[in-house]
Parts: structure tokens; C-alpha cells; sequence
């Protein structure tokens, strides 16, 4: 696997409290993402799939191992980046099981947010904006609240969202799972899409049957290890 | 960047202004409370200041003739008037009563004054001074009495002749204004049923009814029913003469009581005003504290209602100084609706209180701040709430 | 939260801020020391001043009358009552005579036995004189004889010490005689003077009046001077009036009066001052006029409270304000004259004042000149100020 950028994990492990009662929630993960893929994460719950996006996404301290992002090693035994805050808006994009935008800002401030959070111009960041949400096929409800929206359209806007920064790397939480096969499928249209189009890695959890087909990589994850397999890869028109 | 405060109150704007109105209103009833006791204070000052004396003239060692009765002689005067820098002395008379019109009555306090003399008000709002001897008055606004009413007092009937304003006690009893004479007999003559049993039991003391001594028991009745007191005595003193020296001249030399008007601006607001005005001071305090807790509550379930937001907002990699501005612009927006909204109201309103309510700047300026302070420390809550919040909690949910 | 309105909740919010941000800015320029004086203004003109005195009074008769007895005694009977006219001396009223009457019995024998004595000594002068004529004519006789030698001197002397003596008696008689006399002038006096007391006891009318007080039963014991009953002529009904001593001014007898009576307060009537008292009362500083009715009204009782409006002449063509415009700083008089947009404060020399507010300005303003009359509150050379029609609160 390219080192240089995408993701990289090398004996990642996570171990919540001490002693007797301490539970090892992440044994020696490896797992590699190369940019414009987009690969599966599926395992049971308590199978340590959300501790692992945790520690991807530098908002949890892993107990040990390494972990590159974009080409930059952000933790070595120890984090290496001072402000992980920064990181995560500029390096890492974040899609959650609910779309989770902000109510009292329309369609296209909730994605411009990031940007101008960033330090970007309000103008350049709308702009951006609103050339995400075309490419996402929303962008006639760029005026729009929120609330108005469809559930469809709102997983688009915070796709949209996700991608706004340009970050290297995006973690989903099982994006699909309130959709139904359609919607769900046209997710990972735009996903692949997005991905190959703006060379991001992408790694997505789920436990989705409908979507498990499209990934032509995956990692099981069992008792906090993972296991690579190949997958089928299923076309998306 | 955009303002987050800005957005959100406008998203939810109008739970935002019916709350600043409810803080509006309880901001108004604050800056009342502060106006009433201002009022009181000018009250007293007016009530100084509107009599036209540089000395108060009253019975030995009384506080008189506001805080405590006095009753001096009423040719006292005539000696007063005699003594070096001394330009005016006139007598005074206040009695606090019921002032009958038709059916109705108001309480107020009838002042017996000389015309031309001080004691008199010095401006009218409608009608004309008095210019009869007897049976005419001039009254405060505040009685609801207009030109042309009868009314009266103890046995007389009186015409209203003139209005004036802010004319009133320092326990803020709008005043009546009528000729010395007659506040003489209203203040000492009681009702015709006394005076009968009055002249009654001095027709049966055989001390005072002899019959060796024909038109004795006349009169002991014509001196009982007459009244020579007055309660003060308003010394105007001369141009460079200075007003404690001649009251030190006539403490001294008259065995009476004279005060200066710093000495009695002390007494009514140091003494009469004084419990009043611990009273509103303890109010204040308590407003302000509800105020806080107010705004405290409203600002800490408004952010506890977004704590998801929050929660991705931080995730995705906004500042914690983000997060806490927004959180403090809006306690600040509401207590600048509710400050707004109140100063409105406690205008509006204050007229209709029954004593006067003085609303000043530099009131409303301190009112200002100290509502600003009280939403930035009320807002503390919220953002320490807000702050504690894990953003990994965004994730897995 | 849902808008049903179709505008975007911007504009609301502005429009909400649009209203308040004014009705805050009225609030602060309205209220407070900020906002300028309320006041009405008024030009000085020329015009008629009708000066007026006004006092308070009692209604008294001129003329009071006290009957009583001049001694100590018991009243016997009185016979009018409160109201009752009567005439001059008619009788009202009668003094136990105790023993009155047995004194004058007395006092008529007393002067009858007095009478008896000068008869008595009259007849003793008679029988004097005829005494002495005949020792004077038998003296004289001897002293005839003794001149002839017939008799001797000293029968002639013991004749003539008869003569003498005889003469001695007439005398002795005749002024037993005129004290007799004397005695019975006195007694008669006493006599006379016993009616007069019994006379006395009866009080009669010195005039003709009507009585206002009864102040003595039949039994009750009265000394000199007390009052058994008490008139008054009701045609010598005055009113007493006080005027307070500084508003006195041009009082003088003649003076044309308004009269209104507490019993009937609806009706004026006429009068005029028929005196002014020369001592005033210094304890109450009032002066005291006598105010006649110009006719007697009926029903009218004394004591009774009236007040009196007298007119003084009138001052034509004088400059006039209401006196609402005066003001004073110290004993000094004033007006607020409003010039060229400008507030001043103008001294001014007051002249007459009529009853109803109108004061004459001798010095200090020309007509035309627009001077402040009411204001809501005290005036100061730098206030500002605004001219209204009415002051709120007053308009009727």
C-alpha cells in the first residue's frame, strides 16, 4: 500500500480503564486506504468499529500504534499534531448516521460553515458551496432550511458538507442505514463518485446488506481486530 | 465567518422575543422600583425646594414640621422678622386629612400659607392664585380635583381655584393649598358634636361658669374655640447674609428650632425616607437576582437543546471560543431586548403610579450595564455546560 | 419555528426593531430632564381692573338691650318669650317683690305718723303764740304802768322775763315745727323712695325690639346687672366683617357691598359700609368694618356667618395679566416674558388685583408683550421650553 497519503494504521490498539476491568477495545489494527478509495468497515456492534472511527477521526487517544493521514503521521505512541481540532477540519470529513445539520443555518451556510470556520471569505466559501451541492445534484435548494428538506437531500447536503474543506480523508458512520436500497445504493454512487473525483479516502462503517456488494475492499473488524478481505466490488451505474 | 448567534436567534426568533419581552417586563418593574425611590428622594427635594425658605422655624428640640409635629405661637413671627438678615418670615401650617369632594374623598395635606409670603407655590398649571381671604384653594394635580370644584375640609366648604404640580408631602400626599386662617380653624376646631359637648362640660365646671361674673363663660368658650399655633414659620434671608448664622441667631435667642435646607433635606431623607428606601434597595436586589436567574435559565435550555449541534459543531472542528461567543451574544441580544423593552415600558407606565416615579439617565445608563453584566454571568452556566461536551459523542450516536 | 407569514423572517425581526429602536429614542427624549417645559403663554393687554375687598362676617344688631334688675333678688314672672315683639315700656318681665311691699307699708305709716307730728307741733306754735302775744301785751302794759309810776320795776321786770320767756316757747315751737316739717319731707321721701324700688322690680321695655334670649326663669335668683332677658331692635341688623389688615387697602365708609349669607348662599344681597372701625384687631391683624343691608332681608338671625365682597373703583385702561403669571423670587414680584424666542425673567410693579385673578402691571411690561402663565414645573433662565394650548392633565 502507498504510504503517502490516503490512511494508514499500524498496530493501533485502545484500551478503556486499567487493571482488572480494563477492556481492550482495539488490538493491533492495521488498515490501509488508498485516495479515491472507498472501503468497508462491517463488524458487530461492540466489535470496536466505532472506537476505531474515533480514533481515526482524533477526537479518542488510541492506547498505542500509528496512524497517518494524508501523508501526515498524526499519532506515534503519542499524538504528534498539536491542534487536532485543526486537523479534523481541515484534514478529516466527517458523515454520521443522521444527516446532523445545523438547524438554524440554510442548505448552503451549513456546508460554507467549514470553510469560513477555516478562515476562508464568506463569498469564496458559499461559492464552494454551491459548486459541491451541484455536483451533489441539491444545488437548486441552495436557499433552502434545512427542515424543508428531504432526507435524501439533507444526506447529500451533509455529504457535501463532509467534502467542503477538500480533506484527504472522510469517515462515514453507516450513512445508509435509514435509507432504503435505492437511496442507499445512490449514496455510494455519489461516494465513489466524490472519491474518485477529489482523491479522498473514505472509509465507511456499516452493517448495511444492501451495500456491502459495492465495496470492493473490506476490513472485518471482530473483538477489535480487523481482518482484510476482498469484496465483490458490484457496479454502480 | 458568520454571526452563529445572529443566525440562531433569528431561526427561533420568536421564542427569543417573547422572552425578551417577559425580561422586558421584569427589567421594567426594576428601573420602576429605582424611579419610585428617586421620586421619593425628589419628593422631598421639591417639596424643599418649592417652598421658597432658606430656614425652618419649628418648636424647640422637635424635628419639625415634616418628620414630627410642632406647634409655635403664631405672632412668633413678628420677632423673627425683626432679627438681622432675615427678609421674609411667614407662617405655616400642615395638616394631613381627608379632603372631601362630593362622595368621594382624597387623602392630602392642606398647607395654610399667607399670599406673598413663602410657602406659597410659585407656579400654577391652570386657574388663578387666591385672592380672597377665605374659602379658596389651590390644589395639587395629583388630588384629581379640577377648577371650579367644591370641596371640604373639616367644617368648610372650599372652591378650587388654581392647579399646580409636584406639590406635595414628603410622604408624597398631593397638597391643598388654603389661606392661614382658615388651616388655623380646620387644624384645631373639631366637628359641631365636640364643640357642643365641649361648651357643655365648660358650663358645668362652677370654676369657670360663676354666675357673680356675667360674660365669663363666653368667654372661656370663644378662647377655647380659637386657635393662635401655627406648625412653622418659612424665614427667607437676606442676599449675603448666610442662612446657619441666622439660625444659630434665632436657636439661640428665641428658644425655638431652626433648620437650614441641607439640615432638612438630611432629616426627610436621612429619617423618613430612610426605611422606605432599604426596602427598595432589598427589592432591587431581589429582581436583579430573579433577572439573572432568568436569563440563566433561558440561555442554559436553549443551549442544552442544542447540545447535538454543538457537539457536531465541535467535531468538525469549531473552537471552543466559537461555541462560547455564540452562547454569550445571545444572553447578551436578550437582555438588550429586555432592557429595551423595559426602559419602554417603565416610561409608559410610571405616570400612572399613584406617587411620582422619576426615571433618570444616569439610572437607566447603570441599569444598562448592570443587565449586560448579569447576562454575561447568567450566560456562564451554559457555556460551562457547553464546553464539557464531548464531541466524540457526535460520533456512534 | 413556523412563519405563517410569507416574508422572510428577516424582515419581521427588522421590522420589530424598526419599531422598537424609535419608541425607545421618543421614550428617552420624552421623559426626563431631557424633555423641554410644558407652558402656555397669554398677552399682556389692556383692560378694566375691578379691585375687590373680601371678608368674613357675623350678622349683629346695632343695638342689644340686657334687662336685669339693679339689685340682687328673685325673678318673679317673666312674660314674653324668644321672638316676641314688643313695644317700649311694655312690661316684660317682674322681680319677686319679697318684702317690698310691706317696706312701703312702712314707709306710708312711717310718713303718716310724720304727718300727725307737724300738725302736733303746729298746734303747740299756736298755742306759743297766742302765749307770747299775751305776755307781750301784758308786758308792754306794765311797762306803760311802770312808766306812770302805778307798778313797781320789778314787776315790770318779771313781766318782761315772761315776755321773754314766752318768746323762747314760740320759737322752741316753730322750730319744733319745721323739724316736724322736716322729719315728714323725710319720711315722705322714704315713702316715695320704697315705691320706687317696688317700681323697680318690673322691668319694662326701653324700646321697641324683639326678644332674642331668655336667660331667666320665674324662681331663678339673679344679681344686679344679669341678664334676664335680651333685645334688639331687628331693624339694627349690621355685619360685622373682618378684613385681613394687608388686603385692606382703600376700605373706607361708603364703600358699595355684596352680601352673601351662609343661610342663603344663592342669593346676593346689596349693602355698603356704614363704619369702619378705628381699632383693629392686632392679635388676629384684621380690620373691622360695619356693613349695612340696603334692605333688611327676611328670616335673617344674628350670629350668623355672611360673606362680604366690597367694591372699589374700578381701574380703567390698565395694562392686565392673570395673577397665575406672577412669580416670585425672594419678595421680589416677577413675570417670564417670552422675546424673540428667548425667556426672561421681568420684574414687575403690581398695581390693583381683582377677586377674579386679574392683576394691573404698573412697571415693568407694555401691552403685547407675551409672558408665561402656567408651566409644568419651575422656570429657570436656561430652560427650555414648549408652548401648548393647555397643560395635560388640566384641559376640561
Amino acid at each position: 500500500m502507498d504510504k503517502g497519503i490516503g490512511i494508514h494504521i499500524e498496530g493501533l490498539s485502545k484500551r478503556y480503564g486499567a487493571g482488572d476491568t480494563a477492556v481492550d477495545a482495539l488490538k493491533e489494527v492495521n488498515m490501509s486506504v488508498a485516495p479515491g478509495e472507498v472501503v468497508g468497515l462491517i463488524g458487530p456492534s461492540g466489535s470496536g468499529k466505532t472506537t476505531l472511527l474515533k480514533c481515526l477521526g482524533a477526537v479518542t487517544e488510541p492506547t498505542k500504534g500509528r496512524m497517518t493521514l494524508g501523508g501526515e503521521v498524526i499519532y506515534d505512541n503519542g499524538w504528534k499534531i498539536s491542534d487536532l481540532r485543526v486537523l479534523r477540519r481541515d484534514r478529516i470529513g466527517f458523515i454520521f448516521q443522521a444527516p446532523y445539520l445545523i438547524p438554524f443555518l440554510d442548505v448552503t451556510d451549513n456546508v460554507a460553515l467549514l470553510p469560513m470556520l477555516a478562515g476562508r471569505p464568506n463569498g469564496e466559501a458559499r461559492a464552494r458551496a454551491l459548486e459541491l451541492l451541484q455536483a451533489l445534484d441539491v444545488a437548486h435548494r441552495a436557499k433552502a432550511e434545512t427542515s424543508e428538506l428531504s432526507g435524501g437531500e439533507q444526506q447529500r447536503v451533509s455529504i457535501a458538507r463532509a467534502l467542503a474543506n477538500r480533506p484527504p480523508v472522510i469517515l462515514a458512520d453507516e450513512p445508509t442505514a435509514p435509507l432504503d436500497s435505492e437511496r442507499a445504493l445512490a449514496v455510494m454512487r455519489i461516494l465513489n463518485q466524490m472519491a474518485t473525483q477529489y482523491q479522498t479516502a473514505i472509509i465507511v462503517v456499516t452493517h448495511d446488506e444492501k451495500i456491502i456488494p459495492t465495496f470492493k475492499r473490506i476490513y472485518n473488524i471482530r473483538d477489535g481486530r480487523t481482518f482484510e478481505e476482498t469484496g465483490e466490488g458490484r457496479a454502480l451505474e | 465567518m458568520i454571526s452563529l448567534a445572529g443566525r440562531d436567534i433569528l431561526h427561533s426568533w420568536g421564542k427569543f422575543v417573547l422572552t425578551g419581552l417577559g425580561l422586558g417586563l421584569l427589567i421594567g418593574v426594576t428601573l420602576t422600583m429605582a424611579g419610585v425611590y428617586r421620586g421619593m428622594v425628589d419628593d422631598a427635594e421639591v417639596l424643599l425646594n418649592n417652598s421658597g425658605a432658606d430656614l425652618w422655624v419649628v418648636q424647640k428640640d422637635t424635628l419639625g414640621p415634616y418628620a414630627e409635629s410642632s406647634s409655635i405661637p403664631d405672632d412668633v413671627y413678628r420677632g423673627i422678622l425683626g432679627m438681622p438678615g432675615v427678609a421674609q418670615a411667614a407662617n405655616v401650617t400642615y395638616l394631613t386629612m381627608q379632603v372631601r369632594k362630593g362622595s368621594t374623598d382624597v387623602r392630602a395635606m392642606a398647607v395654610g400659607f399667607e399670599p406673598g409670603q413663602p410657602g406659597e407655590p410659585n407656579y400654577l398649571v391652570a386657574g388663578r392664585r387666591i385672592t380672597r381671604s377665605h374659602y379658596e384653594a389651590v390644589a395639587d394635580v395629583m388630588t384629581g380635583f379640577q377648577v371650579g370644584d367644591r370641596i371640604r375640609i373639616r367644617r368648610h366648604d372650599f372652591i378650587v381655584v388654581g392647579l399646580t404640580r409636584r406639590m406635595v408631602s414628603s410622604g408624597g400626599d398631593p397638597m391643598v393649598f388654603i389661606p392661614l386662617k382658615d388651616a388655623q380653624e380646620a387644624q384645631f376646631l373639631k366637628d359641631n358634636d365636640a364643640i357642643v359637648n365641649s361648651r357643655a362640660r365648660t358650663a358645668a365646671n362652677p370654676a369657670l361658669n360663676r354666675p357673680g361674673v356675667p360674660g365669663l363663660l363666653e368667654a372661656i368658650n370663644a378662647s377655647q374655640a380659637s386657635n393662635h399655633n401655627v406648625n412653622a414659620i418659612l424665614v427667607r434671608v437676606d442676599d449675603g447674609h448666610s442662612p446657619e448664622a441666622v439660625a444659630q441667631d434665632i436657636r439661640r435667642w428665641k428658644h425655638l428650632q431652626a433648620f437650614t435646607l441641607a439640615q432638612m433635606e438630611d432629616i426627610l431623607i436621612a429619617k423618613l425616607i430612610a426605611t422606605a428606601s432599604k426596602q427598595i434597595g432589598m427589592f432591587l436586589a431581589i429582581l436583579t437576582v430573579v433577572s439573572a436567574a432568568i436569563v440563566a435559565f433561558i440561555i442554559y435550555t436553549m443551549t442544552l437543546g442544542k447540545i447535538r449541534e454543538i457537539a457536531v459543531l465541535k467535531l468538525i472542528g469549531a473552537q471552543d471560543r466559537t461555541i462560547a461567543s455564540m452562547i454569550l451574544q445571545q444572553a447578551l441580544g436578550l437582555g438588550l431586548i429586555g432592557f429595551v423593552v423595559g426602559k419602554i415600558a417603565a416610561t409608559v407606565w410610571g405616570p400612572a403610579f399613584p406617587k411620582y416615579v422619576l426615571l433618570l439617565p444616569t439610572d437607566a445608563m447603570r441599569g444598562f450595564v448592570i443587565v449586560m453584566v448579569v447576562c454575561v454571568l447568567a450566560s456562564t452556566l451554559a457555556i460551562r455546560a457547553a464546553l464539557k461536551v464531548d464531541p466524540a459523542t457526535a460520533i456512534g450516536g | 419555528m413556523k412563519i405563517p407569514f410569507t416574508l422572510p423572517r428577516q424582515i419581521w425581526f427588522a421590522v420589530f426593531g424598526i419599531l422598537l429602536l424609535p419608541a425607545f429614542i421618543w421614550v428617552l427624549m420624552r421623559s426626563g430632564p431631557l424633555a423641554p417645559i410644558q407652558v402656555t403663554v397669554t398677552k399682556v393687554v389692556k383692560g378694566e381692573v375691578a379691585p375687590s375687598l373680601f371678608g368674613i362676617g357675623t350678622v349683629e344688631a346695632r343695638r342689644a338691650y340686657l334687662i336685669g334688675p339693679t339689685a340682687a333678688g328673685r325673678v318673679g314672672r317673666v312674660l314674653v318669650d324668644v321672638s316676641d315683639t314688643v313695644k317700649s315700656g311694655q312690661l316684660l318681665a317682674e322681680m319677686d317683690p319679697v318684702d317690698l311691699d310691706k317696706r312701703a307699708a312702712s314707709a306710708a305709716a312711717a310718713a303718716q305718723r310724720g304727718q300727725s307730728a307737724v300738725i302736733t307741733a303746729q298746734a303747740q306754735v299756736s298755742d306759743a303764740k297766742s302765749r307770747q302775744a299775751l305776755a307781750a301785751s301784758e308786758a308792754q302794759r306794765y311797762v306803760d304802768l311802770a312808766g306812770k309810776g302805778f307798778v313797781s320795776q320789778s314787776v315790770v321786770d318779771g313781766k318782761l322775763q315772761q315776755q321773754q320767756s314766752a318768746d323762747a316757747q314760740l320759737s322752741a315751737a316753730e322750730s319744733t315745727l319745721t323739724s316736724a316739717r322736716q322729719d315728714l319731707a323725710r319720711l315722705e321721701a322714704d315713702r316715695e323712695g320704697a315705691k320706687q324700688q317696688r317700681g323697680n322690680i318690673r322691668l319694662l321695655s326701653p324700646v321697641d325690639g324683639v326678644v332674642t334670649s331668655r336667660d331667666a326663669e320665674p324662681g331663678t335668683t339673679v344679681i344686679a346687672g344679669q341678664s334676664v332677658l335680651r333685645l334688639e331692635k331687628p331693624d339694627s341688623l349690621w355685619i360685622t366683617v373682618r378684613l385681613d389688615q394687608g388686603r385692606s387697602a382703600g376700605l373706607r365708609a361708603g364703600l358699595p357691598a355684596d352680601i352673601l349669607l351662609r343661610s342663603n348662599p344663592g342669593k346676593t344681597l346689596a349693602g355698603n359700609v356704614l363704619r369702619v372701625e378705628p381699632n383693629s384687631d392686632s392679635v388676629t391683624e384684621e380690620r373691622i368694618a360695619q356693613v349695612g343691608f340696603n334692605t333688611l332681608p327676611q328670616g335673617v338671625s344674628t350670629n350668623e356667618m355672611a360673606e362680604v365682597t366690597l367694591h372699589l373703583p374700578g381701574v380703567t385702561d390698565a395694562l392686565i395679566v392673570p395673577n397665575a403669571c406672577l412669580r416670585y423670587r425672594g419678595a421680589q414680584a416677577g413675570v417670564w416674558l417670552r422675546a424673540d424666542g428667548d425667556l426672561r425673567f421681568v420684574p414687575v410693579k403690581t398695581g390693583a388685583a381683582g377677586l377674579d385673578g386679574k392683576v394691573q402691571i404698573v412697571e415693568g411690561l407694555k401691552a403685547g408683550d407675551e409672558v408665561v402663565v402656567y408651566s409644568e414645573r419651575e422656570l429657570k433662565d436656561d430652560s427650555r421650553i414648549k408652548v401648548v394650548d393647555s397643560l395635560a392633565g388640566t384641559a376640561k
